[in-house]
């Protein structure tokens, strides 16, 4: 009894200390895998093209709003003495111009960087001599998340901001409030349908079909949350109208109830999606 | 010895199809262990169970030095029959990254990377892109990532199956190397692979154990004499072994010292339960029909017979 409890006794500090090294594993293990997804991100230039892509595309929205008048001019085919009056662009209406954009090229672009990102290492087997390790498929999992809201928001950032600029040189000031209220509201609608990508190449072996997957699913709920703004505002599908609105606002735009909802419900799908492909990610985690 | 794991009732079903049924092994610590079977056979299925990969319709997998339900993976160093890495990376980075994720300091990966890549003949190429590696050179990477954090137990699916005579040679030489210093299992459907290095083998056969043992007591208790008489091509001698035959299904006492026989073409094959009483036996028959026959040959049983008695029988 007595040697029985001491032993217990002595047992303890010994299973804490292994815990304590398990946490350490873990949290150096995901540093590990993050670093690997980054270096994989630079040694494929997506973390290169992809934000010069951004840059681009957010460059060209006021550049054509600034010259429109002068490249329809130029444009020949018209009758001598045509008179085109245009009202002067805005640069709040510029910037959520620019925001469409992005959630349609932008937004491809993403997808079509990310859709291999589990299903690529799944076929090849290449998750398999990783996940044999003793490391836990959250972070394997949260870690490729990780690397891809990385390269996300700061594309995003970038393509925005190099627009808020050119809007800034070439038509008006936008003030940094609304701006980034959008940038916000913008990058979560991104995460939440990049998230949904993750969740596909998880689960479907075509990496094309985890990019139009989550690409019709983002098409579906903004579309919904565009015809039925009454019944679908609290949709995550909303988030991309709510950006427009909080960039055209003259003042920092209050969000109302049905807004936060559409917020918290972006939120809570992207951990049930993230969740869900940890889920399945266990049940398989190579093909052969 | 000491037990290092046990397999107990270990079954998985895809469906309908049930590829391991049920299979039930030990492995003793510091033993080679070869899993043994045609394609198909389980092999694959059963190794991926044992690391965790594909988890059990039932049974377990149970290691003696962890408590019941403790993840494993740490004990394991895994090399798949075709291990693919990422590409992009080199040798050496990939196996820094692979200790790293085994829990070791960044200086410890880097020494020990250097160490195994030098052992398995990796170290010129280091710095070159995974990519770009031989079939071979993957084998050697894949053994060095597997060996990163000195594992208890070194598990391999067919390590040397896809490789040319020469890749076969120096992955053969590594592991022959390797299993001095710790338990290895490994999968092949060649015979030779397994009798070259393996101290105990599990047969296994649609999905079931159909043998298991240490190799040499396997020998020992399977061997059979084995006499083959080659007949003259005369109708005379294949009517006499023909009926020989007959009896020796039928008259099952008088030919007590047969345990087997069988009729290829001309040659007549017997699987003897005891040779000194079946030699007599058949000379006496022999002279008895005077049966013309062109050779006689004595001999014993080969693991290789027993292996395609056990995967065919």
């Amino acid at each position: 009894m007595n040697s029985a409890s001491e032993a217990q006794y002595r047992e303890q500090p010994a299973k804490r200390l292994r815990n304590a090294a398990i946490r350490r594993t873990g949290s150096s293990a995901f540093m590990t895998l993050l670093g690997k997804e980054c270096l994989e991100l630079l040694r494929s230039f997506k973390l290169v093209w992809v934000p010069i892509v951004f840059v681009v595309l957010g460059i060209m929205q006021p550049l054509l709003s600034y010259f429109m008048p002068v490249l329809i001019e130029k444009a020949g085919n018209m009758p001598e003495g045509t008179v085109i009056e245009m009202p002067p662009p805005v640069g709040s209406q510029v910037l959520a111009d620019t925001l469409s954009q992005f959630g349609l090229m932008g937004l491809l672009i993403l997808a079509l960087a990310f859709m291999g990102i589990v299903s690529g290492e799944r076929n090849s087997g290449a998750s398999a001599l990783v996940l044999v390790k003793p490391v836990s498929h959250t972070s394997y999992l949260l870690s490729k998340w990780v690397s891809m809201m990385i390269l996300t928001w700061g594309s995003l950032l970038l393509g925005y901001a190099a627009a808020w600029y050119y809007t800034w040189l070439l038509i008006d000031f936008v003030d940094v409030g609304p701006f980034m209220l959008s940038y916000v509201l913008f990058g979560l609608w991104f995460t939440f349908v990049l998230t949904a990508t993750l969740l596909f190449s998880t689960f479907l072996r075509s990496a094309a079909g985890a990019a139009f997957s989550s690409l019709g699913v983002a098409v579906l709920l903004s579309m919904l949350a565009g015809l039925m703004p009454k019944y679908m505002g609290w949709s995550p599908g909303a988030l991309s109208g709510l950006a427009y609105q909080a960039v055209t606002s003259e003042v920092l735009l209050p969000l109302n109830s049905v807004s936060w909802w559409s917020i918290a419900t972006a939120v809570i799908g992207i951990a049930v999606l993230l969740m869900g492909s940890v889920v399945l990610l266990k049940r398989a985690p190579a093909h052969d | 010895m000491t037990e290092l794991l046990q397999v107990k009732g270990l079954t998985k079903s895809f469906g309908s199809v049930h590829a391991v049924k049920s299979i039930d092994f030990s492995i003793q610590e510091g033993r080679c262990v070869a899993l043994l079977g045609p394609n198909g056979a389980g092999k694959t299925t059963t190794i991926r169970m044992l690391t965790g990969l594909l988890a059990p319709t039932s049974g377990e997998v149970r290691f003696h030095s962890l408590a019941r339900g403790e993840d494993h993976r740490s004990l394991i160093g895994y090399l798949p029959q075709t291990p693919a890495f990422h590409n992009g990376m080199s040798g050496m980075e990939y196996v820094v990254y692979s200790g790293r994720l085994c829990g070791l300091s960044a200086s410890d990966a880097r020494k020990r990377a250097m160490e195994l890549l030098e052992r398995v003949g990796l170290a010129s190429a280091a710095k070159r892109r995974v990519g770009g590696y031989s079939g071979g050179m993957k084998q050697r990477l894949g053994l060095a990532q597997a060996l990163v954090h000195h594992p208890k137990l070194l598990v391999m699916d067919e390590p040397v199956s896809a490789l040319d005579p020469l890749g076969r040679r120096e992955v053969l030489r590594l592991l022959q190397e390797l299993k001095s210093e710790t338990t290895v299992l490994f999968s092949t459907h060649v015979l030779h692979d397994a009798e070259e290095l393996c101290d105990d083998v599990v047969i296994i056969r649609d999905g079931e154990v159909a043998l298991q043992g240490s190799l040499a007591a396997i020998r020992n208790e399977h061997r059979r004499p084995v006499i083959e008489l080659k007949l003259e091509d005369a109708p005379h001698a294949i009517n006499w072994a023909q009926s020989f035959l007959q009896k020796s299904r039928t008259d099952e006492l008088r030919y007590s010292w047969l345990s087997e026989a069988e009729l290829q073409g001309n040659r007549l094959y017997m699987t003897a339960s005891h040779m000194d009483v079946a030699r007599q036996g058949l000379m006496e028959e022999l002279t008895e029909h005077k049966v013309p026959f062109s050779r006689l040959e004595v001999g014993y049983s080969s693991l290789e017979d027993l292996f395609m008695k056990v995967v065919s029988g």
